[in-house]
């Protein structure tokens, strides 16, 4: 038996941390003053949170003594029941929020898509590591992988939940990276996302960003074949992008999109919360306006603000101080998620921990960027720190299996 | 292989790391920005999301008669209200069935509030009855951007109608706004009478309470300790010089006649009463207005909106001729001894028609009979002495052909024409004696109002001082304290007592031996006065009568204007006596007169000239 003291307790505190902070947030968001607006079942999710983090410590404590081999053993056949849950969930399950995604089971609702990443997780770990590496020349082993994600992501859409969809999509580049296809293809997978977004900016960001792109990859792969296609595509997205603001979108349809860099295009309608998001951060200041005290959480300025805006109430409450904290817990949890990877040994537990991390850091920061408008609106909560009983389940989950790989690491290889 | 996929996975892993590091300072940059360099921005922004300025309308000054007795003040009223930023257009169709109202008619109000302002709040709708108030409240919540606020409108508790004394209220139009910062959509003020002369006094200051309300803009009560409330100053209250049971009376005597009452205290110049007839019914323009009613009174041809007895132009006739015989005494054209003879005619190049008896007049005989030929005969001396210009300066003294500054809008000036003015009419020197001549019985180019006539009247009975007349006496301020006004009188340095006593004493004639003597003789109170006829070229003759009394000791004057009467000595002096015996004796013993005045119906055959 391994030695208690192994176990990442930085890990756990950075866990507990966060959970703690979140707990704070919702109570402010459901249970202060505002909750004179709210429904009593809103009111009522700060004790269901409390039940979702006492369930989970069960749920941290019962992996621990789960044989790191099981995870990978089990992971096709936990995608398949995730997949069979999936399309359960498209056919009968309830609407919320206006996306299709949670099973009832008795009193619980539950989001199946949560559990789905981290069984897509595996299953495409599992996959990737089992095969020989990618490398240019092998690149249907990274066409089997991109399908084992696809096919969820696909189900999500279609549950009309966009959000949880964008983090299947992030998977792809950081697996497909992982696995040994080259830095420069990697980037090139990556680099219509950053073209986009600086697209929407400006035309010309948007162009200076793919020739940014084009030089790197070029840099790095000096193939011709795919300098070439860098530029053109890239160059294509800046002009698909300018064509549809000016030529096929509606001005309205525009505005929304374009709403987070300014929200004055629509100060009543998508601009709304991100007005009251940035109003609310903003007016934080830095030490913040106390528990309980704010007034954008608590007259019920910011919409889901125990969910997709909680950041709002933390940065209202508790300033500059209170929200830069949160940042850097998460960035200590990504770097020492990444350290733990780096010391394993096992190929498989190092893919698993590294998805995770970046899943993570999905979530974190489409959920932060969204409230401080440095994305637009994105509806996904922030790991451990948001109301939910699936998600918080689903990424301690994660972080236990992640843990319990570190843990075992030693013997984890010999039964490989 | 294992070594190469670890070099591959530690070169990876700082990758990641290094990419999550830089994404997360640029995070810590937004969020620095945003709560460290910008707080001053988003702070404000915030104190406002939750914070709503409530405008408390203050409650606008009361009006009191003479005797403080109330005659206008406040009722209070319920309005719709809104913010057209906040403003949904979805809930059209449901304000609508609130306000049984047509759509199109509130889309064009909201339009209204929104050329206005997007951020303030207008009146949607004024005066809306209890019941729908009651529904617009309770469904607040559904309709954002709409509120409502309790009001006042003018309430007028005394039978008095006084329209053109009081005026009315309407909403303040783009020329308030620039003039008077405060105002906001629909805030009604003053447009005549006295309550646009004396608005800035009789308008509070609008108080503010700062509310807390939630994104819903639901009130969440009052917000203590960060910001206080500015209670609404209320505004202040005039004393007026009108006295209520006189201005009753003189009401009712000229219902169902066009023409002019006023009364006035010859010492001071204070305004006991003042009719405009026919009158409008300034109830009917409170609150929300009756727009029927409005347009019926603007297109009536009977002008009820004209205040005639501040803005008519008429000719004085024979009223004029007690102080055209002053000014003459004054000139020394003529004595108080000087005789001149009638013969049924003036002649002076053609036949100035005189229906006084034959015989010879002294200035008192020619005021009480009213001698048409004394008058044209010093006319014609004025003119052929070269004293017109001279002549006319004096006149000016009296009120006549000035602003004499009363506290109500549009007053005219009358004319008296100087040679200059003169020129200006006919031409350089194309006047001739025959224009002039007329101008001493009052005739031709020359034109005063009732209240001219009024000033003229008590300045010559009070011994020669010009009084401004004026219909407010105090102003009570919010604290209670009562500040009298002040006004100006003028003495006239020239004036002569005994040529005053001999045209008192002419108009005392008037009324016990001339054309008064029928209806404006009182066997207790010595009445005395003047009756007139102004030619009207366009139907019957308008009969002008100005007053006093006591004779020794002048108390009142009243002047009457009843238009297209005919004689003035059976028109408007009858309406007179009453008032006068009204105002000394506080009664009307004299029912016959009363029934006559009211009964009253000019004759054709009585519209010639001469009185």
């Amino acid at each position: 038996m391994n030695n208690i003291r192994d176990l990442s307790w930085v890990t756990i505190f950075i866990w507990f941390c966060l959970t703690v902070i979140g707990l704070f947030a919702i109570y402010s968001a459901t249970q202060g003053p505002v909750s004179q607006f709210l429904p009593d079942y809103i009111q009522a999710n700060f004790y269901k949170q409390l039940i979702f983090v006492a369930v989970s410590v069960v749920v941290i404590i019962t992996v621990l003594f789960i044989s790191p081999r099981n995870f990978q053993e089990g992971s096709y056949i936990f995608y398949g029941v995730g997949i069979v849950l999936m399309i359960i969930t498209l056919i009968f399950g309830n609407e919320i929020n206006g996306a299709k995604s949670w099973l009832k089971l008795g009193p619980f609702s539950f989001q199946t898509s949560e559990i789905m990443k981290f069984a897509t997780i595996l299953a495409a770990a599992n996959y990737l590591t089992s095969r020989r590496d990618i490398s240019a020349e092998n690149i249907r082993s990274a066409l089997v992988a991109t399908l084992i994600i696809v096919i969820p992501m696909i189900l999500v859409v279609m549950q009309n939940d966009f959000g949880t969809a964008l983090i299947f999509i992030t998977l792809i580049p950081v697996m497909l990276f992982w696995s040994g296809l080259p830095n420069g293809i990697s980037l090139f997978i990556v680099s219509p996302a950053i073209i986009g977004y600086m697209a929407v900016l400006e035309w010309y960001w948007g162009v200076l960003a793919a020739l940014l792109c084009t030089g790197i990859i070029f840099f790095i792969q000096r193939r011709r074949w795919l300098t070439f296609l860098s530029f053109f595509s890239g160059l294509a997205l800046v002009a698909g992008v300018q064509l549809a603001f000016t030529q096929l979108l509606q001005p309205h349809q525009v505005a929304r999109i374009k709403v987070f860099t300014n929200p004055s295009y629509d100060p009543t309608g998508a601009g709304w919360n991100v007005i009251q998001a940035k109003t609310a951060i903003g007016s934080g200041g830095l030490t913040g306006k106390g528990f309980l005290q704010g007034t954008q959480t608590q007259l019920k300025f910011l919409p889901e603000q125990w969910t997709d805006f909680i950041y709002c109430v933390i940065g209202e409450e508790f300033g500059f101080v209170g929200s830069a904290l949160v940042v850097i817990l998460f960035l200590a949890l990504f770097i020492r998620l990444l350290n733990l990877a780096g010391s394993h040994k096992h190929p498989f537990a190092q893919l698993v921990i590294v998805s995770v991390t970046c899943v993570y850091f999905a979530h974190f920061f489409i959920n932060v960027g969204s409230a401080v408008s440095l994305l637009p609106v994105i509806g996904i909560p922030l790991p451990f720190v948001s109301y939910g009983g699936s998600a918080f389940l689903t990424n301690t989950l994660m972080l236990a299996v992640c843990i319990n790989m570190d843990f075992y690491k030693r013997q984890f290889s010999i039964y490989r | 292989m294992t070594p190469r996929r670890n070099i591959r996975s530690k070169s990876s892993i700082k990758v990641l790391q290094v990419i999550m590091v830089f994404l997360c300072l640029v995070v810590i940059a937004r969020i620095f920005q945003l709560q460290i360099i910008d707080h001053d921005t988003y702070k404000p922004l915030s104190d406002q999301n939750s914070l709503r300025q409530q405008d408390v309308n203050a409650a606008r000054g009361l009006i009191y008669d003479r005797n403080k007795v109330l005659l206008v003040d406040n009722e209070p009223i319920f309005s719709i209200t809104i913010t057209p930023a906040n403003f949904d257009e979805n809930s059209i169709p449901l304000l609508s069935e609130l306000l049984s109202l047509d759509e199109e008619v509130i889309l064009e109000q909201v339009e209204k509030a929104r050329k206005f302002s997007w951020y303030r709040s207008s009146r949607l709708f004024t005066d809306v009855d209890i019941l729908t108030f009651s529904k617009i409240q309770e469904n607040i919540y559904r309709l954002p951007g709409i509120g409502y606020q309790l009001e006042s409108k003018r309430n007028y508790p005394t039978d008095l109608y006084a329209s053109h004394i009081f005026g009315y209220l309407r909403e303040a139009d783009d020329k308030d706004f620039n003039r008077i910062e405060a105002l906001k959509l629909g805030d009604k003020i003053g447009k005549s009478g006295l309550e646009l002369f004396y608005e800035d006094s009789l308008r509070g200051d609008t108080g503010k309470d700062f509310i807390r309300v939630n994104a819903l803009g639901q009130s969440l009560g009052a917000l203590s300790g960060v910001y206080e409330d500015i209670p609404p100053q209320k505004g202040s209250d005039i004393v007026t010089t009108i006295d209520h049971d006189l201005q009753i009376l003189a009401e009712d005597l000229m219902i169902g006649k066009k023409g002019a009452i006023v009364a006035m205290d010859p010492n001071d110049g204070s305004i006991l009463a003042m009719v405009s007839s026919p009158q409008y019914d300034v109830r009917k323009l409170s609150g929300r207005i009756d727009f029927d009613y409005w347009v019926a009174i603007n297109s009536d041809t009977t002008t009820p909106l004209y205040n005639r007895a501040v803005s008519s132009l008429q000719p004085p006739g024979s009223t004029f001729k007690p102080v055209m015989g002053l000014v003459g005494l004054e000139l020394g054209l003529v004595t108080p001894e000087t005789k001149i003879y009638n013969s049924g005619a003036y002649i002076r190049g053609r036949a100035y028609k005189d229906l006084a008896d034959v015989g010879d007049y002294t200035l008192e005989t020619a005021i009480t009979h009213s001698s048409n030929t004394y008058f044209f005969d010093l006319m014609n001396r004025i003119a052929k002495s070269g004293k017109l210009n001279e002549w006319q300066k004096l006149i000016e003294d009296f009120g006549l052909g000035v602003e004499n500054n009363i506290d109500l809008p549009s007053e005219t000036r009358g004319l008296v024409p100087d040679s200059t003015k003169l020129d200006q009419i006919f031409g350089k020197r194309k006047w001739s004696l025959g224009d002039i001549i007329n101008l001493g019985i009052g005739q031709g180019i020359i034109s005063a109002s009732p209240l001219q006539i009024a000033v003229m009247t008590s300045t010559i009975v009070n011994g020669g001082n010009k009084i401004q007349p004026h219909l407010v006496r105090s102003i009570i301020d919010p604290f209670g304290n009562e500040k009298e006004l002040q006004f100006q009188s003028k003495p006239i340095e020239w004036i002569n007592e005994e040529h005053i006593s001999v045209i008192k004493k002419g108009m005392r004639g008037v009324v016990t031996t001339g054309g008064g003597r029928y209806y404006a003789n009182h066997p207790d109170i010595p009445i005395s006065g003047k009756t007139g006829t102004a030619q009207n070229p366009h139907g019957m003759d308008h009969g002008w009568f100005t007053s006093f009394a006591p004779f020794d000791d002048p108390q009142i004057v009243v002047t009457v204007l009843v238009e297209n009467g005919g004689y003035g000595s059976i028109s408007a002096a009858p309406i007179a006596s009453l008032i006068i015996e009204k105002y000394l004796s506080g009664e009307v013993s004299r029912n016959y007169v009363y029934n006559y005045v009211k009964t009253f119906k000019p004759r054709e055959e009585d519209n010639e000239l001469n009185e």
